[in-house]
């Protein structure tokens, strides 16, 4: 999950305390919220007004897959249209690449749109009546690109996707993985540093599903484009999100990579979200090792050097497969030479089954 | 009564308008009516100098394009019949007729449709008017135009124009206000102005609508033609209300029959042309 050698603690966009209330009375609304603390059901019954984001922060640095995880209803896909100012925020801000969307003009946000914000619909919303190639050179013919010049671009980015062979069908002709494929496409042939992603793989099957996710980590990666990834499905956000935001009713409860929120839930509601996914190779020996000190006033005959050795970053999946090699009940956690940590067979189960042996650790919820 | 005087009112002040708008526009009447007649004329002329079966082959070759063979022939053989029954003069002037006056009608209503689906209390003030253009009976228009248009091919063109704006006006606007909205989102994600929304986007996708539109028009058109033979049109129109006068079954029945095939004729041309308009989907 190494990102490629470029600045990651650039933030290209970053989300400041930002609210969007819908309504006749927003602006009412946005006051009795802020000042007053009024819930969501309050502000719907006060002021006929719908809360979409509630006072939601967070950044995107430079070449992550920021996933956006929240069932319907949970803001998540008014959030991203915060993003690109398709939607306009009630309160706080929106800096991309650091300038503030509110202060922009119509073209130079038209400009930053174009540019540097790419963005993939569920939809897909493919052009019907032109070709597959005219669709991935939407983008650049907006931005006045020749036509011969945009369709050397669409062609290779198509090529990226795979669909070199497609190029002159229409839409209709293509399966819905192939119409998301161009919608990718599209989105990649105007060459945006950053590309956002509403729920694009909601509607295909599960394993066309899986294979896009894939690519589309892998394509991102390579490409070192960053990416906000909008989805309802837990397994789909921990396949292709560097971090993960957890979103319920506009709020945005839990920030972490996949680990911190599998095995540190920020709240009951995230506990229930990620109660069945599979920790064995998202849980690190780090995350569930216990202290040198401990194990030894509890196993004073065992000598800790004799231990098998593992990295802090091997999995549950591989600290298993090497305790069941060793007759010993300990796994040494390595680190720069010196031991950090002792697994036992008790901790793994414990890693495995979600819950807690040893103090907590890494994992705590940003803000 | 009360009421009476008050309809008598009406009724003055409807005749007064008129004949102050008789007496006071009678210069730009005047132009505008030739403006309308040199336009007929110049496409009666057009049509008029071929022999018949050189526009029959014109045509033949234009649903051929657009249909298929088969169609094709179909639409030469039908005009050929019109020839056949001793009515081209009157074929060729009808469908002048109809072409200038959809021409017209599409050149008011197609603009006017994209700013009332741009602009929704524009579109609410259009529809009563709309309404009522639709539900009068279609001569009562033949009534004012005869009065500042004379008798002649200018009076029935300008009630045609009347009764053939409505659809292509309702359902242009009502193509541009249906753009899907991810299709919007799309052009806005993209950086579009406005131009290039309107003509990459909403007009693209008003199209089947629009084209619909302006078949419904030349159909109305096609209807009211007939009815203005009453004010002198000339054509297929005036053949029918002069058999009708001097009791002529046959020869009414004769003008009913190619006024049919005309119709049948130009509605297939432009429904094809429609699915051409729509842009090449398999």
């Amino acid at each position: 999950m190494n990102s490629p050698t470029i600045d990651t603690d650039e933030v290209l966009v970053d989300c400041q305390s930002v609210w969007k209330i819908f309504g006749d009375k927003s602006d009412a609304a946005i006051k009795a919220v802020t000042e007053g603390g009024l819930t969501k059901t309050q502000v719907l019954s006060d002021y006929n007004c719908v809360v979409g984001v509630s006072n939601a922060s967070f950044q995107l640095r430079r070449g992550e897959v920021f996933c956006v995880m929240g069932l319907s209803g949970s803001g998540k896909s008014t959030l991203i249209r915060l993003l690109n100012r398709l939607i306009a925020p009630s309160l706080g801000k929106v800096l991309v690449k650091g300038k503030d969307l509110a202060r922009l003009g119509a073209a130079e946000l038209r400009e930053m749109r174009a540019r540097h914000i790419g963005m993939v619909f569920q939809s897909v919303a493919l052009l019907p009546q032109r070709t597959v190639l005219e669709n991935a050179a939407f983008g650049l013919e907006v931005q006045g690109v020749p036509k011969a010049a945009r369709n050397e671009t669409a062609r290779k980015a198509l090529e990226l996707v795979g669909l070199a062979e497609w190029v002159d069908r229409y839409p209709s002709q293509l399966s819905g993985g192939m119409q998301q494929r161009v919608g990718l496409a599209r989105a990649l042939a105007a060459d945006p540093e950053i590309i956002l992603m509403d729920e694009p793989f909601s509607a295909l099957d599960p394993l066309i599903r899986r294979q896009l996710q894939d690519e589309f980590r892998q394509l991102t990666k390579k490409l070192g484009k960053s990416s906000v990834f909008i989805t309802h499905d837990l397994d789909e956000a921990i396949r292709i999100g560097d971090r993960i935001a957890i979103m319920k009713d506009g709020v945005i409860i839990q920030i972490g990579t996949a680990e911190e929120i599998v095995t540190n839930p920020a709240d009951a509601y995230v506990a229930e979200f990620v109660a069945g996914i599979s920790r064995l190779h998202l849980v690190r020996a780090r995350s569930v090792m216990g202290s040198v000190a401990d194990y030894r006033s509890r196993q004073p005959a065992v000598s800790i050097d004799q231990l098998p050795k593992a990295a802090p970053e091997a999995d549950i999946d591989e600290l298993i497969g090497l305790s069941m090699q060793s007759e010993r009940d300990g796994i040494a956690v390595v680190d720069k030479g010196a031991i950090v940590g002792i697994v036992t067979v008790r901790d793994l189960l414990h890693g495995v089954k979600g819950t807690r042996s040893a103090a907590p650790t890494a994992g705590a919820p940003a803000s | 009564m009360d009421s009476s005087a008050l309809t008598d009112m009406f009724d003055a002040w409807i005749d007064a308008a008129l004949e102050w708008l008789v007496d006071n526009g009678d210069f730009a009447f005047s132009l505008l009516r030739s403006m309308l007649e040199g336009f007929y004329d110049g496409i009666l002329w057009v049509l008029d100098l071929p022999p018949f079966y050189v526009v029959a082959a014109v045509f033949a070759v234009l649903g051929w394009r657009l249909m298929g063979l088969g169609s094709g022939l179909l639409v030469g053989a039908a005009l050929v019949f019109c020839a056949a029954m001793g009515l081209w003069p009157e074929t060729t002037s009808t469908l002048a007729l109809v072409v200038t006056a959809t021409v017209l009608a599409l050149a008011v209503a197609l603009p006017t449709g994209v700013v009332a689906g741009f602009w929704p209390a524009f579109d609410r003030v259009l529809a009563p008017v709309m309404d009522l253009i639709q539900t009068l009976p279609p001569y009562i228009y033949l009534l004012p135009a005869i009065a500042l248009f004379g008798f002649g091919p200018a009076t029935a063109m300008v009630a045609t124009v009347v009764v053939a704006l409505p659809p292509a006006l309702r359902l242009t606007s009502l193509g541009i206000r249906l753009t899907p909205v991810e299709f919007i989102e799309l052009g806005q994600a993209s950086g579009m102005n406005g131009w290039q929304m309107f003509y990459k986007i909403r007009l693209p996708f008003a199209m089947p609508s629009i084209m619909a539109g302006i078949n419904q028009s030349l159909m109305m058109a096609f209807g009211m033609v007939v009815i203005a033979g009453i004010v002198g049109s000339g054509g297929l129109g005036q053949t029918i209300y002069e058999a009708i006068r001097t009791l002529d079954i046959a020869k009414a029945i004769d003008g009913a029959i190619a006024i049919v095939v005309l119709t049948m004729v130009l509605d297939r041309l432009s429904q094809s042309g429609a699915g051409i308009g729509q842009g090449a989907q398999p």
